[in-house]
């Protein structure tokens, strides 16, 4: 769609509109339709009475007017009246097809959605969350929606959908799409990927007309304004044509992408995961929970009087199960399990990004590394990867 | 009665009856003269020349929107020209703060205050045949207060400028961190400068209509006017009351729009809507007071349906108060409350289609004249119509969740504000320009103004529904390319609006210039305003002007000798005490 400059090179959308992928459009399209040609069979007369009016009474100065007459009380009931059996049928109509859009079916496939900035991230459960919109054919899709700051609004031009996202509450929405987006080969795929890496540049969807997997996609954008970058605030709807080819996507992206190093990767979940609310990396900054900083491999005292050393183990076992060693201080306060949501490589990633916060603990590490120890190291990356699969 | 016609048309439509030396231009000189005057007329005066200053500015800047837009990525904020003012500002914040400014200057110094406060002020005593309206210094304030309103907006751009839309939206307004308290207080004061000139208005037509003039016998552009200001009276102190809480959200953190301190954003919006749709019949509702006089004068003919005009007007002002939920359908508002504003803005474009209707009737039979006021009218009411029409796509909910805040609402709330009221504006003001100023412009100029204004406002405008029906949407700095056909062809457009909008211009101060004077009866109204000389004098009518039926075009006829319309009275004859003085000369 990015790839099409010319207005009507897009045959198959017709003039008024982009695409047509979701029920709601063809609907929404029909409604249009229908207004439109009401629209045009009032428009027609009343451009042909008044052009054709100014023309045929226009008059040399002081001619009289053929008629002075001022009212016709039967008529002018009919031009009030009439038109509104018009109006009615448009506003059930609307009023229909809006109501469908607010009555979300039983078990859509739920997406979470929290708008920034002008960031869009979708939550898909689990360990993923991605900045693509991603969903099933034919199946009820539903968007649970939230912004941090400002309001935002999401608007699918090809479903004909759009909601506000607003701050300190929660929106809805749902569509149902019926086209699948297609896919380009792997080869194709990789020799367009080639090129990019050839260049050092970062994928264009613009260009490309697809997105990193391949997929071709819808676009998205942000419709309340926003501030600076609310004109860039766009991303890409993939349609996929099953469900297990959604899930398999989903499982994907919530893994660690090949190339991607630990530690940047822990930090980002500690962002995205909800730990930074309760845990700051500055030393001595106490949230709900203890401070990471400087804390990797240091001696944890607990309330029942032992202590513990902050290792891969320990931190492991309190992100699973955080009520089993309680760090001495922060007895009553409830950190939630993470069991099940977390992946052993995503905990990993977490050790990872704390250890890196004890510049300590990484010049032990390195003077490990010297003694040889990285193999064991490496080791565990390779068991905890592995594992996680 | 017919006594009556005799005291008002006769003396001054005589042709060779002197016209009295001084008016109201003349009467006193300098510029303390003006600075203080309380005369309805030079106060109207003062403010045609704030509202147009105003819509220069404002137009430029949509200019500059319109060049930037030219380019997918952003083309003319960028250039070194702007750039040498903008200084490292980003562009895309530059190009949020030219459509805010657009837009606020438009609606709140431009189109709210153009019909009413310029011609209104101008026109409404006249046409009551009154000496002025009812409270004078009030009058005088309410210039003031527009005065000071548009210095509050002139030092938020100075200052860091202002970024929210002209619509203030929460949070972003209580975050932002340009100027928007120094705008809020100019939009707060902008609208005490409207209530009073309605309350003006309201008390001048209720208590000083002359002898003989009943509610029915009144112009319809007074109805208007009335239906305007009741608007104004009621709705404006709600715009007040939500900026001062904007303000005091911004610096106190009361915790009612901004949910970081536990307010609801979206009651920003009920707020804000409550007024500014109200708001959109204060700007629509004067212009069709215009053109009905401009319809019923230049085809010579009686205003057809007289009463479901004017009831219209006050439907109107009514029913505007029940919708303003229709510009927040995709709010998450429940979807009962949505569906009753749906409703009830239907119910809405009924009124409006009927004045449609009666003017067409109006014209049927007419003896047209095609003068540029006419011209004018004519192109309203084909834009007006497209306008309307297409508000029904927006009414109805199913197509508005696809076009809200996508650019066919930009091009239909253009279609209503530009081809509406700015073309009523200025078909007003050639309609009473030789009133106003004595002095006649030339008609080629100002029907070529007419048709590039058609043209240029086509261009720009029409391509902008398929942008939001293909789903462009509103205030985007930048785009994908696949809109970039359709953004040129607009901006082309706007290029050719403005130069007709500069013609128009031209063709009126050139005017100034000429020797000649205009007639009395310049087109062969019925109304009062034609009843006293062009310029009226200080005291608009040195009689006071028995009220005639203000439609009645009968006995109104050209006199091709003197070349100018006279009023006959061919049933009496006039007695001799009631001879005018010169008629022996
Ligand atoms: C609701 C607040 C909260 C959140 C969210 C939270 N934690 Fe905690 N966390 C705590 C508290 C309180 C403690 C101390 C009590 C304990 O040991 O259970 C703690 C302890 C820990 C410890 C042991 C720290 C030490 O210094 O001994 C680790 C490791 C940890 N959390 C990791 C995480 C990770 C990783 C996340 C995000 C995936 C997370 N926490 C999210 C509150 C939280
Ligand atoms: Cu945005
Ligand atoms: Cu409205």
């Amino acid at each position: 769609m990015f790839s099409v400059p010319n207005l009507l090179a897009d045959e198959a959308s017709g003039l008024f509109f982009p695409e047509s992928a979701s029920t709601f459009s063809q609907q929404s399209d029909t409604v249009f339709y229908a207004i439109t040609i009401v629209c045009v069979l009032f428009f027609i007369p009343i451009t042909i009475a008044l052009f054709g009016f100014a023309s045929k009474y226009k008059k040399a100065k002081g001619e009289q007017a053929e008629s002075q007459v001022d009212h016709n009380t039967k008529l002018e009931l009919i031009w009030s009246v009439g038109p509104s059996f018009l109006l009615i049928a448009m506003f059930y109509f609307g009023a229909r097809g809006f109501m469908e859009q607010r009555t979300i079916p039983e078990g859509a496939y739920e997406i979470g959605v929290k708008a920034t900035r002008w960031n869009w991230s979708f939550n898909y459960g689990g360990t993923t969350q991605n900045s693509e919109l991603h969903v099933v054919k034919d199946e009820p899709t539903k968007l649970v929606m939230t912004a941090d700051t400002v309001i935002h609004s999401l608007f699918i031009p090809a479903f004909r959908v759009k909601k506000d996202v607003v701050p300190g509450r929660f929106n809805y929405m749902w569509f149902r799409a019926t086209k699948a987006s297609e896919k380009l080969s792997d080869e194709e795929l990789a020799a367009r990927k080639q090129v990019y890496k050839d260049a050092s540049e970062s994928w264009s969807y613009e260009k490309e007309g697809y997105t990193e997997d391949g997929y071709a996609f819808y676009d998205l954008y942000c419709t309340e304004y926003c501030g600076k970058d609310h004109s860039m605030m766009q991303t890409v709807v993939v349609v996929h044509e099953t469900r297990e080819e959604l899930e398999a996507w989903v499982e994907e992206k919530g893994k660690r992408q090949p190339g991607v190093d630990p530690v940047t990767y822990g930090r980002k979940l500690y962002e995205s995961r909800g730990c930074k609310s309760c845990h700051s990396l500055e030393p001595g900054v106490k949230l709900a929970g203890p401070s990471y900083a400087g804390s990797f491999g240091t001696s944890r005292e607990l309330t029942d009087g032992s202590s513990v050393t902050m290792d891969y183990g320990y931190i492991k076992e309190s992100i699973e199960d955080p009520k089993a060693k309680i760090v001495k201080g922060y007895a009553g306060v409830n950190m939630p399990s993470y069991k099940g949501m977390l992946s052993t490589d995503d905990i990993y990633c977490l050790a990872q990004f704390i250890k890196s916060l004890n510049p300590n603990a990484a010049k032990q590490e390195a003077e490990e590394a010297d003694s040889g120890a990285a193999v064991a190291e490496t080791g565990t990356e390779a068991d905890v990867t592995s594992a996680s699969e | 009665m017919s006594a009556g016609k005799i005291s008002s048309g006769s003396e001054i439509d005589d042709p060779g009856y002197p016209t009295p030396e001084e008016n109201y231009l003349t009467n006193s000189k300098g510029l303390l003269s003006w600075i203080f005057t309380l005369d309805h007329k030079r106060i109207g005066v003062m403010y045609l020349v704030g509202v147009s200053v105003a819509f220069l500015v404002a137009g430029l800047l949509a200019i500059g929107i319109r060049l930037h837009l030219m380019s997918p990525d952003g083309w003319f904020l960028e250039t070194g020209a702007v750039k040498a003012i903008t200084g490292d500002k980003p562009t895309n914040d530059v190009y949020n703060q030219v459509f805010t400014l657009h837009g606020a200057i438009m609606v709140f110094l431009f189109i709210i205050p153009s019909v009413p406060a310029a011609l209104g002020n101008f026109l409404v005593p006249i046409m009551l045949g009154a000496k002025d309206v009812a409270f004078p210094r009030l009058n005088l304030s309410s210039f003031y207060l527009w005065m000071f309103g548009a210095f509050f907006f002139i030092s938020a751009l100075l200052a860091s400028g202002l970024d929210t839309g002209w619509t203030f939206y929460t949070p972003y307004s209580t975050t932002s961190n340009t100027s928007v308290i120094l705008a809020t207080s100019g939009a707060f004061i902008l609208g005490f400068s409207s209530i009073f000139t309605g309350l003006n208005f309201i008390v001048t037509i209720n208590t000083m209509r002359p002898p003989g003039m009943t509610w029915f016998r009144m112009p319809l552009f007074l109805w208007a006017t009335y239906a305007t200001s009741i608007i104004q009276v009621l709705a404006t102190p709600v715009l007040g009351i939500t900026l001062l809480l904007l303000i005091a959200e911004r610096t106190m953190h009361i915790g009612i729009f901004d949910p970081q301190y536990n307010g609801d954003p979206v009651t920003f919006q009920h707020f804000f809507w409550f007024y500014s749709h109200p708001a959109v019949y204060i700007m629509i509702l004067p212009a069709f007071g215009v053109i009905s006089e401009l319809i019923s004068v230049h085809s010579h003919k009686r205003i057809f349906g007289y009463r479901f005009v004017a009831y219209s007007s006050i439907a109107i002002a009514l029913l505007g108060f029940l919708v303003w939920g229709h510009h927040m359908f995709t709010s998450g508002m429940s979807p009962v409350t949505t569906i009753i504003f749906s409703a009830l803005t239907f119910s809405v474009s009924v009124p409006s289609a009927i004045k449609v209707f009666n003017w067409l009737a109006t014209m049927y039979k007419g003896s047209i004249s095609l003068t540029t006021p006419m011209v004018y009218a004519i192109v309203f009411i084909f834009l007006f119509t497209i306008g309307g029409l297409t508000g029904l796509h927006l009414g109805t909910l199913a197509t508005d969740q696809h076009l809200h805040d996508s650019y066919f609402v930009v091009a239909h709330f253009h279609f209503v504000m530009v081809g509406g009221t700015l073309v009523a504006f200025l078909g007003g003001v050639f309609h009473w320009w030789p009133k106003m100023f004595g002095k006649m412009y030339s008609e080629k100029g100002g029907i070529a103004s007419a048709a590039l204004v058609f043209i240029g406002f086509l261009v720009t405008f029409l391509p902008q529904f398929i942008l939001g029906s293909r789903g462009m949407p509103r205030r985007y700095a930048t785009y994908d390319p696949e809109f970039q056909t359709l953004h040129v062809a607009s901006s082309i457009g706007s290029l050719i609006l403005g130069l007709g909008l500069f013609v128009a211009l031209f063709v009126l101060l050139k005017s100034l210039f000429s020797k000649e004077r205009a007639p009395a009866n310049m087109w062969g109204g019925a109304t009062l305003e034609w009843a006293c000389t062009s310029p009226p004098p200080f005291y608009n009518f040195q009689r006071a002007p028995a009220v005639d039926d203000p439609y009645d075009f009968t006995d109104i006829v050209w006199d091709s000798v003197s070349e100018r319309y006279v009023r006959v009275e061919p049933e009496r004859k006039l007695a001799p005490e009631e001879q005018p003085a010169h008629a022996g000369e």
